[in-house]
């Protein structure tokens, strides 16, 4: 029965609950909805669906699943059951394989089978199993790590293939117990046979040059090896006493040639090389990683440390884009000369200010202005106007929802990201702040895994009293490898990364995961804003003015009155505090930017935990005394009046405040609003003004940008599983259909409907089968005139939505578009 | 949250809020690690470095300790960045051991292997070992110890010296404590000095640095080499000397330019041992020639490349260094640290003061306008006459006798740079004046005198400025002075920092002339003093008289 018909089968006979772990365990499987069992099937069978499934796994599943893989054959519908499986895996129970299976026959992977013929009806009474078919094409070639057998060689490597019998000959005649052998499927089988035990190939390695075992010892995680001169001439035959292990192991055939610089350790060495098992290393719990530990006092200190900065930092960026804008280059982000210059002002080095950018880009704190082509801060920012925790917090679910990799900038481009993108800059290139190259989908799904393993991790560590375990990024891999074997490959180039920026936001704190960590972990993030408005001291009001001219903030200051100093005064020094320098040049530009002396003085007064100290106001007074006399100042429009007393009515009128009037002369208001709107509200006001030059003056229409929502980000965990009610439409869907066809719950399998999803899959899945057992298959196919017509072929490979077919009747090879085939039917033979 | 009255930046700084209540408590915690970088009225700062870190290793401080403090008298969290940087830094030090070894003479001991490979493998190192014993231990030359040390330092694995001193000759000198007493910090800086064995002790000016050099001496009792900067100041040396302990006349040489005594104690001026002649320093013989067993540098900060060279080649004597601040201007604190030894007592100024030993000085700028005729002189002038033109003004030279008269009856000093404006301000107040072609002997008349009151004004030169005892001035007036060092500004406020009988504040004036040169170079001075602690304030000539 075909695989994808047996697995429907089971599927339609599992319990709602069972169904319902399964679309929670798979969601992929139900988005979009199926018809029908059938269906459903063909979707857990197709290669994406299980490839995303197998990244679920943890390594004892993908152990039991890959030998299970290596010991049946769909085609033959040769299953194994867990007894089987039992001898090939080191180290395992009986009860522990049985439960894996399970897990992954509710996962839709395996499902059961029939035992294969000619087993005694002890072992026939066991459950046997066959995976889904598509498997063979996720794990790929070398399942469990190990090599392809020495006849699947011969048959695949034609240079393999011709050497092979020489080479058993020459094997031969050294002695070696191998029996001779004319023809190459002979010669692969007398060396399978010559390695086929771990005593047998122990006695073979007796011999071998010193490094051969650690030579092999680099093959026990994977078959293919880069060897310089792959096939270059090695045999037995004059041999030299000192010969190389790599020369050794060719003249033997023990490894394989596969092009210029590869080998392959074939199947039968690599079994016997891990003692006749295919799992060698079994263990149905994680590897407890050996971690040091910190005191709980130094992790807060230095989660609320970076916490602190970072927040400094970010609003330091702010207003130094507001001051500037990040200039972009034409090819996309932000150069490094203009990081530089952000680095210089922020007086930290451009890596930090580079990740630092990107954190403002994610969080929405800068925008790409079109216009300009340069990132700016967007207007009325609401982040700004936060108390600190919850900027902290918009931070954070930014950086978790986020699809950049902040720590790649700075990176070279091509070793960064291989992917299309990585190939665009020239060799020595780094990837810039902001740019493309830093864009990594995967990221919100690496940083979720990341985290709930640092979780894991502290909670399984028994740390002592008022300790934390320090996690670092080879214990984070290791579980991680533990977990999803098969996704922890995209872990390894983000995850330094992930753990620096997790401490920069204070998730981890002196290398161990911190309350706040542990808080976003569980997804309570009101738990997390709750810690943090303990710790965080409120904004001061107010500074330290000293005699050497400098105004010390001795913490967080007022970012209102942080930038109102920043105007009259250069920052200096990188912490928690801020000291502010006066110098001629700085007051200069205060008064340049309208500031006078008296409200500079004013200013400070009122902020100043102390008197002024008389050096400072020498040189306010000092310096303003020498500065220009002429003003010059902005007003859209003015009001001038000889009645001096209205004019001081329309000062304190409170409809007049949207105005913005300052009175620069007895007689003269000045009006931040355009004319038109200052008419406008001195006349709701009961005056009568008269609008001067208003036909000279050009009145511009500026595009005004509509406010766009707050701009919060707003983080949900990437999904696990779908929701309740789509699962519940599902189900009833497929149960519906089911009782509509009563008769084919155990009967017949309906024919599926052309063109269906189902039907695609059976048919790709008829295709594959008769291209290994090289049979006939009768396709309906149409031309492209609309012609429908039927013919027998054999397939030869599909590829590319493409099957290459041979046709023994013309006995010519042709190449079909899939789309043009309606349907496959195996001839007779292909069912037996 | 921590209520601590320290803030540590990520950039290694430390802000001390000085009227908090814990504030004497966490000052006295962390000087032992950090250096006092500015003292303003409100807010301390310190910093830290490697040298300030090793220094408290070599005091016995361990890394914990420190961490240990920082943590628990700050108010916000420590940068982690900050905690672990300290904690390597100060794990370098000690790491590598200068021993003495029963057999082969001096080596260098590690218990860290990899680290003796690193320094062994170093270019300029190489030479300077010997035979390796075994993976841990190598013989170094002894000849080469000092160099040693200052090169390990430079690669940032400081060496500690535990390879002991030679006894010297024995020469018994006593303290003779009659109608005084030593004060408890030179008794424990003396003390803090004999424990380790070389090294440098720092106090600022006026609080009897003389008496810590001659208390280790008594301590040590052996011929004694005693380095300072001039004549003059090795003559106070030698009166001090006569004074405080049982040495005699015969007992004490003086080795300079005019006499070359060589005695059980011999004071040698700097300037007479790096006196090069057809590439030789003929004087280094002093030096090399005889078995002292302590030498004393005075002035540490201002000790000339010549004598770091040759103090290289001293390091089995014992060597005391006296400074009143570490910051050199050429930056060479790493030598003095290598070479003479680490810092072994340091009190802040303002502790001192405030236990009454130094009098306050009260800083006054006063700024004075040039008139029309000075100002357009000065728009016209080259660049390099600018300075001297405005410093130079006769607007100064009145405002200097307005001064003098508001200050009638005190002991004045007026200081300057130009020997012209000097020699015109002495001929107004009909006042001395002391300039590089005095003869000594006249110079020591003069100082007599204004110290016995019989002169109450003395017009001083640049040659005043270092090492000069002058008691109970109580005004200074600084009408010019060389582009606003540091160091100058130290040693001028130095000569006031004398305790005053009645308790008195010493006045400091400095004469400024508005919108020039002179006016930037006050302002660098301006903020060195308000960052010493000083009280500062600013006046325009036009208002002397009137406030005082």
């Amino acid at each position: 029965m075909s695989l994808i018909r047996a697995l429907s089968k089971e599927l339609q006979a599992r319990s709602d609950d069972s169904l319902r772990a399964l679309f929670c365990a798979r969601p992929d499987l139900i988005s979009p909805g199926v018809p029908d069992f059938a269906a459903l099937a063909a979707r857990a069978s197709g290669r994406v669906s299980v490839q995303r499934a197998l990244e679920r796994l943890n390594r004892p599943q993908m152990q039991v699943l890959e030998t299970l893989h290596l010991c049946t054959n769909a085609d033959t519908g040769h299953s194994a059951s867990a007894a089987m499986l039992k001898k090939l895996i080191n180290g395992s129970s009986m009860a522990a394989i049985e439960r894996l299976l399970l897990s992954l026959q509710e996962l839709a992977l395996v499902h059961r089978a029939e035992p294969p013929h000619g087993v005694t009806s002890a072992a026939a009474k066991q459950r046997h199993y066959l995976p889904v078919g598509s498997l063979k094409d996720v794990i790929g070639i070398y399942p469990a790590g190990l090599g392809r057998s020495y006849t699947e060689l011969v048959r695949l490597q034609p240079a393999f293939a011709q050497r092979v019998v020489q080479l058993v000959g020459e094997l031969h005649r050294s002695g070696a117990s191998v029996s001779p052998a004319t023809t190459p499927m002979e010669a692969a089988l007398s060396l399978q046979h010559w390695t086929a035990t771990p005593e047998s190939l122990q006695a073979i390695l007796a011999t071998a040059p010193d490094r051969t075992p650690a030579l092999l010892a680099r093959f026990g995680n994977w078959a293919m090896g880069a060897v310089p001169q792959a096939q270059r001439r090695a045999s037995v035959v004059h041999e030299s006493a000192d010969v190389g292990p790599v020369d050794w192991l060719l003249a033997r055939g023990l490894l394989v040639p596969l092009d210029a610089a590869h080998v392959e350790l074939p199947h039968s060495v690599g079994v016997s090389l891990r003692g006749g098992f295919v799992i060698e290393n079994f263990s149905l719990l994680p590897p407890v990683p050996h971690l040091g530990h910190t005191s709980a006092g130094l992790r807060r200190n230095a989660a609320l440390g970076a916490i602190a900065e970072t927040l400094r930092l970010v609003g330091e960026v702010l207003y130094a884009v507001r001051a500037q804008p990040l200039a972009t280059l034409r090819s996309g982000g932000v150069g490094v000369r203009e990081m530089r210059r952000l680095a210089d002002s922020l007086r930290i080095d451009v890596h930090q200010a580079g990740v630092l950018a990107e954190l403002c880009g994610m969080a929405g704190l800068l925008r790409l202005d079109v216009d300009s082509s340069a990132w700016v801060q967007p207007p009325q920012l609401e982040w700004l106007s936060l108390p600190r925790q919850e900027q902290w917090l918009w931070l954070v679910n930014a950086w978790l929802a986020s699809e950049r990799a902040p720590s790649l900038v700075g990176q070279p481009v091509n070793a960064a990201a291989p992917g299309a993108a990585g190939h665009r800059g020239p060799a020595g290139t780094t990837i810039n702040a902001l740019s493309a190259e830093a864009q990594r989908p995967d990221a919100p799904v690496v940083r979720r895994r990341v985290l709930e393993i640092l979780h894991e991790l502290t909670l399984e560590a028994a740390a002592p009293d008022g300790q934390a375990p320090v996690l670092d990024a080879a214990a984070v891999l290791e579980r991680a490898e533990w977990a999803q074997p098969r996704m922890a490959r995209r872990f390894s180039s983000l995850i330094r990364g992930l753990l620096m920026e997790a401490e920069m936001l204070g998730l981890i704190g002196s290398g161990a995961l911190s309350q706040l960590g542990a808080a976003i972990a569980g997804e309570q993030p009101d738990a997390a804003l709750g810690i943090l408005g303990e710790h965080l001291p409120a904004a001061l009001q107010h500074v330290l003015l000293q005699a050497d001219l400098t105004a010390v903030a001795p913490g967080y200051l007022d970012p209102e009155l942080s930038d109102r100093l920043l105007t009259m005064a250069a920052a200096e020094g990188q912490g928690p505090a801020t000291i502010y320098r006066f110098s001629v040049a700085s007051v200069r530009r205060a008064l340049d930017a309208g500031q006078d002396a008296a409200a500079m003085l004013d200013f400070l007064r009122q902020h100043s935990a102390t008197a002024i100290p008389q050096p400072l106001q020498y040189l306010i007074e000092d310096t303003a005394a020498r500065h220009s006399r002429l003003r010059v100042g902005a007003a859209a429009s003015f009001i001038q009046s000889d009645d001096e007393a209205a004019l001081l009515d329309l000062l304190n009128a409170p409809a007049a405040s949207g105005l913005g009037l300052v009175r620069i002369a007895p007689t003269v208001v000045i009006s931040h609003a355009a004319p038109r709107d200052t008419a406008q509200a001195l006349k709701g006001l009961g005056l009568s003004p008269v609008l001067e030059d208003a036909a000279a003056g050009v009145v511009r229409l500026r595009r005004t940008t509509p406010a766009t929502g707050s701009g919060r980000p707003v983080y949900t965990a990437p999904r696990t599983a779908p929701p309740e009610a789509d699962i519940d439409a599902q189900l009833a869907v497929l149960r519906n259909n089911e009782a509509l066809a009563p008769g084919t719950a155990g009967g017949h399998p309906p024919a599926a409907a052309p063109g269906s999803e189902e039907a695609t899959q059976l048919g790709l899945e008829t295709l594959l089968k008769a291209i290994r057992l090289k049979q006939r298959v009768v396709m309906n196919v149409v031309d492209s005139m609309g012609n429908a017509s039927r013919e027998t072929v054999v397939p030869v490979a599909v590829n590319g939505g493409r099957v290459r077919v041979f046709d023994p009747d013309k006995e010519i090879e042709r190449v079909l578009s899939i789309h043009r085939i309606i349907d496959v039917e195996a001839t007779e033979e292909l069912f037996q | 949250m921590n209520d601590g009255p320290l803030i540590v930046q990520s950039d290694k700084t430390i802000l001390l809020e000085v009227d908090h209540h814990l504030a004497t408590e966490a000052r006295h915690a962390i000087a032992a690690f950090a250096e006092l970088e500015r003292a303003p009225e409100h807010v301390h700062s310190y910093r830290l470095t490697p040298l300030g870190l090793w220094n408290a290793r070599a005091a016995g401080l361990d890394a914990e300790k420190v961490l240990d403090t920082v943590l628990k008298y700050s108010r916000f969290p420590v940068p982690h960045s900050l905690l672990i940087d300290v904690e390597e830094t100060m794990s370098r030090y000690g790491r590598l051991r200068l021993e003495k070894d029963p057999q082969h003479g001096l080596v260098m001991r590690t218990s860290d292997y990899p680290v003796l490979e690193e320094v062994s493998r170093a270019k300029k190192i190489a030479p300077l070992l010997g035979p390796r014993i075994d993976g841990e231990t190598v013989v170094v030359h002894s000849s080469q110890r000092g160099q040693l040390k200052q090169l390990l330092l430079k690669i940032g694995w400081p060496a500690e010296d535990l390879a002991g001193y030679v006894d010297g000759t024995p020469h018994p000198i006593m303290l003779n404590e009659t109608g005084w007493k030593l004060r408890p910090y030179q008794h424990l800086a003396a003390e803090n000095f004999w424990a380790g064995g070389s090294g440098v002790v720092v106090l600022p000016c006026g609080a009897g640095k003389t008496l810590v050099g001659a208390a280790a001496m008594a301590t040590s009792s052996t011929t004694t080499l005693i380095l300072v900067t001039n004549t003059v100041s090795a003559r106070q040396w030698k009166d001090e000397l006569l004074k405080r302990t049982s040495l005699t006349e015969e007992e004490i040489g003086e080795y300079s330019g005019s006499v070359k005594e060589v005695r059980p104690v011999t004071i040698a001026t700097y300037q007479v041992l790096t006196t090069k002649r057809g590439g030789l320093y003929p004087h280094l013989e002093l030096v090399d020639g005889n078995d002292w067993g302590l030498i004393i540098y005075d002035e540490v900060h201002l000790l000339p490349a010549p004598i770091f060279r040759m103090t290289a080649d001293l390091q089995a004597r014992r060597r005391l260094g006296l400074t009143a601040t570490l910051v050199r201007e050429d930056g060479r604190e790493g030598e003095v640290f290598s070479l003479i030894g680490p810092k072994r007592y340091d009190a802040p100024w303002k502790d001192i003061e405030s236990q009454g030993y130094i009098a306050p000085a009260d800083c006054v700028e006063v700024r004075v306008d040039l008139p029309r005729d000075e100002r357009v002189a000065y728009a016209m002038a080259e660049d390099a006459d600018k300075y001297r033109l405005c410093a130079t003004s006769e607007t100064k030279t009145r405002v200097v006798e307005e001064l003098v008269a508001e200050h009638a009856g005190e002991q004045l000093l007026v200081i300057g740079q130009y020997i012209d404006q000097l020699d015109e301000i002495g001929e107004r107040l009909n006042a001395p004046v002391i300039k590089g072609d005095t003869s000594v002997k006249e110079r020591q008349r003069l100082f007599a005198a204004f110290r016995a009151g019989e002169v109450q004004t003395l017009v001083v030169s640049k040659v005043a400025n270092f090492s000069i005892d002058l008691p109970e001035a109580s005004v200074a007036i600084q009408v010019s002075g060389s582009f606003g060092s540091r160091q100058e500004e130290a040693q001028r406020l130095g000569r006031l920092l004398r305790p005053k009988k009645d308790g008195r504040a010493a006045r400091f004036y400095s004469l400024v002339a508005r919108d020039t040169l002179d006016q930037d170079f006050a302002a660098k001075r301006q903020r060195f003093l308000a960052e010493q602690g000083y009280a500062y304030r600013i006046m325009d000539a036009k208002d002397v008289g009137t406030t005082s």
